[in-house]
């Protein structure tokens, strides 16, 4: 029962990371919350199911299919709502107004063309299990927790070992003085937005497989703002620990007190974590320059 | 009969739309859960009057304390750091789930089901006083030193806390006032509707709210609520477009942080002096003839 | 830096008089002891000790990034200091919010401009007037006669504030409307208002043409006067500082360099290296 409450908590904290890690990342660069992260993983959700029913391609087809559009809908996302706000220096309220709008437009959008309806995922792992000792656990739980330490230990490669990830990181150091350095703002924000997106793409389909696909799903990416902030706010492994962190609470929680108040239980965590470390469990103090 | 009704939320949502202006247009902060707030004043003051027979007027002062208490406890954490504003907004929106599955799961609120029966005491003519009332106590704070200490805030929060203004004190007050405007709306929407159930203080009507105060103009009042009017009267106007309201208000949102961030009427308000600058400016402009 | 030189020559006329200096028993108003900050490897304050006298100008200079705007943010309480402590009128500053600081009388204006930009002039001053206001929330929502007592009071001083500077002409204009030079001078109008006793001033004269600099300096020894302020002064500007300041306290590498009066500061060579280099030092040493 323990192992298997922590595979699952460690499944859906996988997810959570993913999520929040792309939330996270553009926080770090922009100094925003972009709301319309959630917005990006149910269209991300929406394209692989229909890569997949429609087109009736092969599943790893449909995830590279769904991080594509994730990564074209987070640059749109960018060069429209965000970009022109940008050049002219925008405080970030701004931004997350605008953000909230795009989340807003874009799931009423999907509401109001597609419907409310739920469209489940054909069975492509199946709903077998895998039996370790005591513990039965879902493969598509094992295969989401497979797909994000990859992803995640992917992106953090990226950004440590190549001349564009070194890019990124100067930005989220400080952006002026990058821009001062020769690197091209533009470029590095929509690689940011690509590779947020991406992510988000490939979280849509697993929230999909797992959830189905609908409109709202995107609030379930709330948790991913929550998980980040616990994590620290700008901060990778923050967003990673922080996912894992919240999926694993949620869980225990779940299996042995009550599944109905879990979502009370996130909440509190985030006052309580907040209460003690202001900057989250894993953010660093930045003392702002003025 | 119907008019009425459309009118009565029209001067709901002018309330809950200056709460926000408060927060959101004057002290530079964001909410996602203002509709957290109505619910718990809608609850609060419902219960009251249906279980226990509080007094109407009482009711609603409960619910207004009860939902003040609530923004306390939420900002009080989430508002300290100095330029995290997004704290606050994560919050509310957990806030929001956290509130919805209380309310969802408690006896005294009947779960999702909700809690019908509860009397109509709110009529247009309570709802328009409420409104005026609420109006003319945002106006007064905003012109006296809470006000200034938002808007410094928002201006510069750090300039304004090495003026010696305490940040997380002014932020507080704001929000304090602002889910005190959001819960006064939630009772008087409670006893307008005379049914509530938790689905209905949901993103949904936080984005009403919202997109009001962001069209409406930061640092305005006049601009908020007469939004918030037209945004209630509007879309019964045009049922047709009834889904396709909120993708509007999305694109909306966008296209005024994109092309005029600061709404409508951004750092203007309508009043006596609007009207008579107006006319001094036009009578100064005449006898010169040139610009 | 090139016109750094420039700067040099261009220095005059000896430094104003102090009143009441002469027996040397001035009290110390406030004091920096062993005042170090880092910023992960930077040093950007480094065992920096200086005391400041009550009513004197004191002139804080160095090169770029020596370390003195850190040195306001730590008498400030933006910053914590990461070792030495600061004691203002025999105070510990150490732990003290930014609010408790104003409080106790320090008040600042900022190297990058800092004005509640989307409000007018007035309206900048206004919101820092506060001590004026001192009404309950209960009354302000009311707007009880008090409250209107009050309000009146704090635009009257507000007006007188902005009159100190030459800005009452443009109350009603929004601040960033206004050109550079009259920003800094309503910065300095702002920090006025708070009352304070230790004026801390980060480049007041940046970006000002050569007049309107040294109308600035007769502004400043004007308002210290008047409100009896003891000021620290950071200015490029080298005209300024020398015709404003008592003394002087050199920084470099966030490391006190050297302190003395004008003159003593202007012919030193360790100073001249700092700001210019070891070749033009080498060349004046000959
Ligand atoms: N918040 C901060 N984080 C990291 N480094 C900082 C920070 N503030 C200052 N520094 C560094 O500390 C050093 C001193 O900076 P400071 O701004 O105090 O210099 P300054 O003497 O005021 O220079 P200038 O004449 O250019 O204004 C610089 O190297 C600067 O980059
Ligand atoms: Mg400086």
């Amino acid at each position: 029962m323990l192992l298997q409450t922590t595979i699952t908590g460690l499944a859906i904290g996988g997810i959570y990371a993913l999520m929040a890690v792309g939330y996270s990342l553009v926080f770090s660069i922009l100094n925003f919350s972009n709301f319309a992260h959630g917005s990006v993983i149910m269209l991300g959700a929406y394209a692989g199911y229909f890569v997949l029913t429609r087109a009736g391609a092969p599943f790893p087809v449909a995830i590279a299919g769904s991080m594509l559009a994730g990564a074209v809908i987070g640059v749109a996302n960018e060069r429209l709502a965000y970009k022109p706000l940008r050049v002219r220096n925008a405080r970030p309220l701004y931004f997350m107004i605008s953000a909230m709008g795009v989340a807003i437009f874009l799931e009423n959008l999907v509401y109001a063309t597609l419907g409310a309806h739920f469209y489940s995922y054909p069975e492509v792992l199946g709903r077998s299990i895998v039996r370790i000792g005591e513990a039965s656990i879902g493969v598509l739980d094992l295969f989401a927790l497979a797909f994000s330490s990859v992803a995640i230990t992917g992106l953090h490669l990226f950004l440590q070992r190549t001349k564009s990830g070194l890019a990124i990181r100067a930005c989220s150091f400080d952006m002026t003085v990058a821009s001062v350095f020769g690197i091209r703002l533009d470029r590095v924000v929509g690689l940011v937005f690509a590779i947020a997106g991406a992510l988000a793409g490939l979280s849509g389909v697993f929230l999909g497989m797992k959830y189905m696909a609908y409109p709202t799903m995107g609030w379930i990416t709330n948790k991913a703002y929550v998980a980040a902030v616990i994590g620290g706010l700008g901060s990778l492994p923050g967003a990673v620990v922080g996912g894992i962190a919240l999926g694993l609470l949620e869980t225990f929680v779940s299996v042995y007190v009550s599944s109905i108040i879990r979502d009370v239980f996130s909440f509190s965590a985030l006052v309580l974590v907040l209460l003690a470390m202001p900057n989250g469990l894993m953010g660093k103090y930045v003392e702002e320059k003025i | 009969m119907y008019i009425q009704g459309v009118l009565t939320v029209a001067m709901i949502n002018i309330i809950s739309a200056t709460g926000l202006a408060v927060f959101t247009g004057f002290t530079g902060l964001f909410s996602l859960g203002h509709a957290a707030f109505m619910a718990v004043g809608a609850y609060t003051s419902a219960i009251l009057t249906y279980f226990l027979g509080v007094p109407y007027v009482l009711a609603l002062v409960a619910g207004v304390l009860a939902s003040s208490v609530v923004a306390a406890l939420v900002g009080y954490p989430t508002l300290r750091t100095r330029l995290r504003g997004d704290y606050f907004a994560i919050a509310t929106i957990g806030m929001g789930e956290a509130t919805r599955v209380i309310l969802e799961n408690l006896k005294i609120t009947q779960g999702a089901r909700g809690l019908p029966g509860i009397s109509q005491y709110t009529t247009l003519p309570v709802a328009a006083v409420a409104a005026a009332i609420v109006l003319a106590l945002a106006r007064n704070m905003l012109a006296s030193v809470y006000g200034r200490n938002a808007v410094a805030v928002r201006e510069d929060a750090v300039a304004a806390e090495m003026s010696g203004i305490h940040l997380l004190r002014t932020r507080m007050i704001s929000l304090v006032f602002s889910a005190g405007c959001a819960g006064l709306a939630g009772g008087l929407y409670a006893h307008y509707l005379a049914f509530i159930q938790p689905v209905m203080f949901t993103m949904v009507q936080s984005t009403q709210i919202t997109a009001a105060v962001v069209c409406g103009g930061t640092g305005s009042l006049t601009g908020p609520a007469l939004a918030a009017f037209v945004f209630t009267v509007a879309p019964e106007l045009l049922r047709a477009a009834h889904m396709w309201r909120l993708v509007i208000y999305g694109l909306m949102l966008v296209l005024i942080m994109v092309f005029r961030p600061q709404g409508l009427m951004g750092y203007r308000d309508l009043s006596w002096s609007t009207f008579s600058t107006l006319a001094a400016r036009i009578r100064r402009r005449t006898p010169h003839g040139k610009r | 830096m090139a016109n750094a030189e420039t700067r040099f020559s261009r220095v005059s006329r000896p430094a104003p008089e102090r009143e009441g200096c002469e027996g040397g028993g001035t009290p110390v108003i406030a004091e920096c002891i062993g005042l170090t900050k880092l910023f992960g490897g930077v040093r950007a304050v480094s065992h920096l000790s200086f005391k400041v006298d009550e009513g004197e100008i004191l002139g804080l200079i160095g090169p770029n990034g020596a370390g003195k705007t850190t040195v306001f943010n730590l008498l400030t309480g933006f910053y914590r200091p990461t070792s030495g402590s600061m004691l203002f009128r025999g105070r510990d500053l150490a732990g003290l919010a930014p609010p408790a600081i104003v409080g106790l009388g320090i008040a600042r204006t900022f190297q990058n401009i800092r004005l509640f930009s989307n409000l007018t002039v007035l309206d900048n001053v206004r919101s820092v007037l506060y001590r004026h206001a001192p009404y309950g929330f209960a009354q302000a929502l009311i707007r009880s006669p008090r409250v209107r007592r009050d309000e009146r009071r704090v635009r009257e001083k507000a007006l007188e504030y902005l009159e100190e500077v030459g800005l009452a002409g443009r109350a009603y204009d929004r601040a960033s409307h206004l050109p550079y030079g009259l920003q800094r001078k309503l910065e300095l109008a702002r920090a006025l208002a708070l009352e304070p006793v230790l004026l801390l001033l980060d480049e007041p004269a940046a970006g000002m043409n050569p007049e309107e600099s040294m109308s600035l300096v007769g502004l400043i020894d004007h308002l210290r006067r008047k409100h009896n302020l003891t000021i620290i002064l950071i200015e490029h500007h080298m005209d300024v500082v020398m015709s404003l300041s008592h003394r002087i306290v050199v920084m470099n590498f966030g490391e006190k360099l050297m302190e003395g009066s004008p003159e003593e500061v202007q012919t030193d060579v360790r100073v001249i290296e700092a700001y210019l280099g070891e070749e033009y030092a080498s060349a004046y040493r000959r």
